[in-house]
């Protein structure tokens, strides 16, 4: 087909069109989703195991506030990277985000240490976390997932892999909420580990999930 | 076609009024755009030639008009327009390199090889009238798939669409006639 021929095709093709909204409304719209399911899980377990809650330390709250802020910049950057001409280094700050995180579990292992004497490796499995955050991974991640469909695949790849760390994230939240740990370190090589291990494996298969529509066979 | 390019206020202009759904402004747009995708293209990958710089274009069109909605009509159109065309580039550039990984360069060919032993003609099979014999003694599902697919040469979709039958069971119908046509001119080869 001729290029000429194309633009008429494409031109007879149009409709309207609503452009999409910023991403970082789009992250807010998401946000309520993830938030709603977060309460509700969190509710609902605190009345399962009343026996079981949670005591924040300033330690435990600054990694659930990282854990969040690194929900809330992967989802943003998930969603500016199916954008044309935005930030094409939209991975740095959920990347801080990441590391903040690590290094607060991480100090909180020191903690451990110093308290205990041990860092607890071997003291606790966790698979009933690896279960409920790939469960939650997936209910959290499935809107963000429809509403980077809507975007251009540039590097789906990317894209896909931080909606993944937004979505496991937020699950990750809801694990230590409703299920206490009494070692950081169990948090970070379990939780650390099914948030790596989805994340890479995402990455791996962004390509597959978000493509250029094959437009030439319509 | 005019060559000269459109201000990009324009441009975001005519962008937004293709998204209100006003087909005029869009062709008007992708006329005017279409020769600016074709320098980037060029620029990029001058060692294209013009076949292959027309279709990263019409790539490039295809993609815009897929994801016209990710343009935000504050913004101007070239930064937009240019991050799809850089990675269009990089698509066809992989696609390009996974191709190549897949297939060898030959040169053409002589009829005959210098080495007598190579020119053996056990690899052929010379007897086009036991070949025909051979194909209307197949079951006809299987003469039909021989039919279209190897004599005819149509794709598994357009067989599919002529016959009614779906691709697997063409490709399965394919297989079995080609095993059943091998061995019976083995037989005839042998005789």
């Amino acid at each position: 087909m001729k290029t000429d021929e194309l633009i008429d095709r494409l031109g007879r093709d149009v409709t309207v069109t609503r452009p999409l909204p910023t991403p970082g409304m789009r992250t807010a719209v998401w946000m309520v989703w993830a938030l709603s399911y977060l309460v509700v899980v969190a509710v609902m377990m605190f009345a399962v195991m009343s026996s079981a809650r949670v005591t924040p330390t300033p330690l435990y709250l600054v990694q659930q506030g990282a854990a969040l802020v690194t929900g809330i910049m992967a989802a943003r950057a998930a969603l500016a990277s199916v954008i044309p001409g935005a930030n094409d280094r939209v991975w740095v700050v959920p990347a801080i985000g990441v590391a903040t995180w690590a290094a607060a579990l991480l100090w909180a292992g020191v903690l451990d240490l110093q308290a205990s004497g041990t860092l607890g490796v071997t003291s606790q499995s966790d698979w009933p976390c690896v279960a409920s955050m790939t469960v939650g991974g997936l209910l959290v991640g499935a809107p963000l997932a429809w509403m980077l469909r809507r975007g251009a695949p540039l590097t789906p790849n990317l894209t896909v892999g931080l909606a993944a760390l937004a979505a496991l994230s937020v699950a990750n939240i809801e694990a230590c909420l409703t299920r206490p740990h009494a070692f950081a370190l169990t948090v970070l090589l379990w939780h650390g580990g099914t948030v790596a291990a989805i994340v890479t494996l995402c990455a791996l298969m962004g390509h597959r999930w978000l493509r250029w529509p094959d437009m030439t066979t319509r | 076609m005019d060559e000269s390019p459109a201000p990009d206020e324009q441009l975001s202009r005519l962008m937004a009024r293709a998204q209100q759904g006003d087909s005029n402004a869009y062709v008007t747009l992708l006329r005017a755009i279409t020769p600016r995708v074709r320098q980037l293209v060029r620029s990029r990958r001058g060692f294209l030639g013009e076949s292959d710089v027309e279709d990263v274009v019409q790539e490039v069109l295809l993609s815009v008009h897929a994801v016209r909605a990710t343009y935000d009509p504050a913004r101007p159109l070239m930064p937009w327009l240019s991050a799809i065309v850089r990675h269009r580039l990089a698509d066809a550039g992989r696609r390009h390199a996974r191709q190549g990984a897949h297939e060898i360069g030959v040169d053409d060919l002589d009829v005959t090889f210098q080495t007598p032993v190579a020119n053996s003609r056990e690899e052929t099979f010379g007897d086009p009238d036991a070949l025909a014999q051979a194909i209307q003694a197949l079951p006809p599902g299987q003469r039909q798939a021989v039919e279209l697919l190897k004599l005819r040469e149509l794709s598994l979709k357009e067989a599919s669409a002529l016959t009614g039958m779906s691709i697997g069971a063409l490709k399965i119908a394919t297989h079995r006639a080609i095993a059943s046509l091998r061995r019976a001119l083995q037989g005839t080869h042998e005789e």
